[in-house]
Formats: C-alpha cells, sequence, structure tokens
C-alpha cells in the first residue's frame, strides 16, 4: 500500500521538517515519482523505528545514523542468508 | 499483566532517571528491530515498552502508585516494526549489501550464492512513472497523438487510440525510470482525463447531441450541418419534425472494441426566433387549424 505525504506524516506522526530532515540523511528513502513522493507501510514502520530510537533509547542523530546503517546491513545479510538456506533446502533435502 | 515495577526490574521507590536508565537498558536489548531474528523479543519489548509508558510518565505513575490505573492501562496498540518489512523482498531500497561484500570477492562456493542475491538487487527493474494527460473529448473518440511534456523538460510522444474513455491508464513500455544493471526501465503509466464537451455526452460507444433547429427547418425539412467528434457532416432534418425528434447518424460514435462504431445521436429541439415577431404572430394568430390542436389532449397534462 503507498500513501502521500499527507497521509505519512499522519500516520508516522511526524512534523514536515523532521521528515525533510530524515529523507535529507537518507534514513528514509520513499518512492519518488515524477510529480510526488510516495510512502510505503515499509516505511512507516521504519519511521516508528527512528522515533524509537531517538525518543525512548536516546539515541542521537550520529547513533541514529550509525544504527539504521548496521540494520541494513543486518538485513542485507538476512536476506542473502535465507536464500541460501533455500538453496541448499532445493540442493540437499533434509534426510529423514 | 505483570507489575511494571518488576518488568523494568526496578524497585517502586526508583528516580525517574533510575526507571528510564533501566528502560533503555532492556529496549537496546529486546527492540525487535534490532534483533530481527529473535521472534520472542517482540512480546519481550511490547511489556517493558508498556511498563515504561506507564512509569515513564511522571502523572501516569502516580495515578497507577495511588490504584487509580492498573498495568492493563498502559496496554500499546500493535505496532509493526520495520523487521517485518525489511527482509520480505530482494528490492528493498534500504538493505546494503556491504555487510557481506568481502565474501563474494572470495572465490569459494558461498560467494556464488551471495553475488546472486546481490545481483537480483542490483539488477532491479527501474520503477514506472505516473503522469496524467488532459485531453478533449473529440480526441478521446477519434483518437490522436499528443506529446507531453516531463518535468525534467523531456518528452514523451502518446497515441491516444480512439474511443479512450476517461480515467483510462495507457502504458508505454519502458519509458519509466531507468533501471540498475541489467533490470529494464520500468514503464510510463498515463492517466487520461478526458475534458467534457457540453454538446455531446457518451454512452459506451453511442454520442448524443441536442440540435437547435429552427421553426421553419422543422416545418419544412433542410439540410443542417451537425457537429460530431471527426468533424461536422451534413444531415437531412425531414419535414414534419419536432422537438425531441431524435435521429442516428450511423458510424458517428466511438469504435467498437471488435471494429466498426457506435452511432451519434441527433435530439431535436425547435427554436423560435428571439424576440417577439409581429409577423410570425400575426401568421399563428390567423392559422385556425394550429389553434384547434391540442398537444395535451392525451392526457399529458
Amino acid at each position: 500500500m503507498t500513501m502521500t505525504k499527507q497521509e505519512f506524516l499522519a500516520s508516522a506522526g511526524l512534523e514536515v521538517q523532521t521528515l525533510e530532515f530524515w529523507i535529507e540523511q537518507q534514513w528514509l528513502i520513499p518512492e519518488q515519482t515524477a510529480t510526488e513522493t510516495n510512502f510505503s507501510d515499509k516505511d512507516v514502520a521504519r519511521a516508528h523505528l527512528i522515533q524509537d530510537l531517538k525518543g525512548g533509547l536516546g539515541v542521537n542523530d550520529e547513533g541514529v545514523d550509525v544504527i539504521l546503517h548496521l540494520i541494513d546491513q543486518l538485513h542485507g545479510l538476512r536476506h542473502a542468508f535465507a536464500q541460501l538456506h533455500k538453496e541448499i533446502q532445493v540442493a540437499a533435502p533434509t534426510r529423514e | 499483566m505483570r507489575n511494571p515495577y518488576e518488568v523494568l526490574g526496578v524497585v517502586p521507590a526508583a528516580s525517574s532517571a533510575d526507571i528510564q536508565k533501566a528502560y533503555r537498558k532492556l529496549a537496546k536489548k529486546l527492540h525487535p528491530d534490532l534483533n530481527p531474528g529473535d521472534k520472542a523479543a517482540e512480546e519481550k519489548f511490547k511489556e517493558v515498552a508498556a511498563a515504561y509508558d506507564l512509569l515513564g510518565d511522571a502523572e501516569k505513575r502516580k495515578r497507577f502508585d495511588a490504584g487509580e490505573i492498573d498495568a492493563a492501562g498502559a496496554e500499546r496498540p500493535p505496532q509493526h516494526f520495520y523487521r517485518e518489512y525489511a527482509t520480505s523482498d530482494g528490492g528493498n531500497p534500504y538493505t546494503d549489501s556491504s555487510g557481506y561484500a568481502d565474501f563474494i570477492d572470495s572465490d569459494e562456493a558461498l560467494a556464488e550464492f551471495l553475488r546472486r542475491s546481490e545481483r537480483a538487487r542490483a539488477n532491479r527493474r527501474g520503477r514506472d512513472l505516473h503522469y496524467s494527460l488532459p485531453i478533449e473529448f473529440a480526441e478521446s473518440i477519434a483518437g490522436a497523438n499528443k506529446r507531453l511534456t516531463l518535468p525534467d523538460g523531456g518528452t514523451l510522444d502518446v497515441t491516444i487510440p480512439p474511443g479512450l474513455v476517461d480515467g483510462q491508464i495507457l502504458r508505454l513500455r519502458g519509458k519509466g525510470a531507468p533501471g540498475t544493471g541489467s533490470g529494464g526501465p520500468g514503464d510510463a503509466l498515463i492517466e487520461v482525463e478526458v475534458r467534457p464537451d457540453p454538446r455531446f455526452t457518451r454512452e459506451g460507444d453511442d454520442i448524443s447531441l441536442e440540435l437547435p433547429i429552427s421553426l421553419s427547418e422543422a416545418v419544412l425539412g433542410g439540410r443542417v450541418r451537425v457537429p460530431t467528434p471527426t468533424g461536422a457532416v451534413t444531415m437531412t432534418v425531414p419535414k414534419g419534425s419536432n422537438t425531441g425528434t431524435i435521429m442516428r447518424l450511423k458510424g458517428k460514435g466511438g469504435p467498437h472494441p471488435g471494429g466498426g462504431h457506435g452511432d451519434q445521436f441527433v435530439k431535436l429541439k425547435v427554436v423560435l426566433p428571439k424576440g417577439p415577431d409581429p409577423e410570425l404572430e400575426e401568421f399563428v394568430s390567423k392559422w385556425d387549424k394550429g389553434k384547434a390542436f391540442n398537444p395535451r389532449e392525451d392526457g399529458t397534462s
């Protein structure tokens, strides 16, 4: 599901300046079309993560930057690992 | 629900700074997005977060201590964590391969798997770009060639097929954003908006039009010019035509999907000359048969 910038601001509970800063930092990478910016549920969940980090966990902007970068690497790894796992299952099905 | 002090592992007399410290310590360990593979983390984190919602807010904590609200009062609305989306597909713009890029450079069997995973992301098809294009009613029936100016200054030639309807989306393959690697470009999706023409109404492939005619054309018949979406044509109005008489111009409607065309229906409307006309008044007052005719005789009124 995609949503407009306004819908996104409402569902993530963000100020527009905050959002612009986050996009500038590439913490959020919404889909840009020729005429508008579209956000997905994934972006909302990611915004909640950033809010948790900055709010409850007391992480500053530099910290958020580092954490997101590591999380993105972690998910890259998890994705690669999941595929590897799938390929191994195909190549050598589990014996009884 | 457990006692929130127990959940956070603090004594009921703890200061708010201690409570925050305890929460941060637990949340760092338990936040589901910091533990993407730990299914149990989510439940634990929710409990900790709910406890902190209650005790981290001085007002709520006071009410809880006074027994006005219980621990369940702090239950959080369900939250979707980022990790639910992060590994769902390979086309994730956030995912980063630098966590295993060094393995790819190695020449082992493992590297091949990883490389494939990397390629799936690298060869991503470009995005579809959305545009909107307004056209005239006549163009929607007859078809047209339009040129769309893009925000980046480029242009896109769009062929409007005959018979297009308002809101229809045209897909121009490969005219979207460029892809990466061997992933081809996306498509351009053009939503066509048909500007209404006050003269015409369209129903399926048929078009209707109301055509004003003069009294003498109605009585005596004659040839009149009729606008159609593909240009004006000449039509014969038969003698004794009336307001409401419907004439059919065969094949002047929109095209059928399977070939052929719909029709244009022309509804005649007799219009008297503007302003009082002494000559007409004199003529009608002398016309006894006309005065004897009562169009309401059949009970219409």
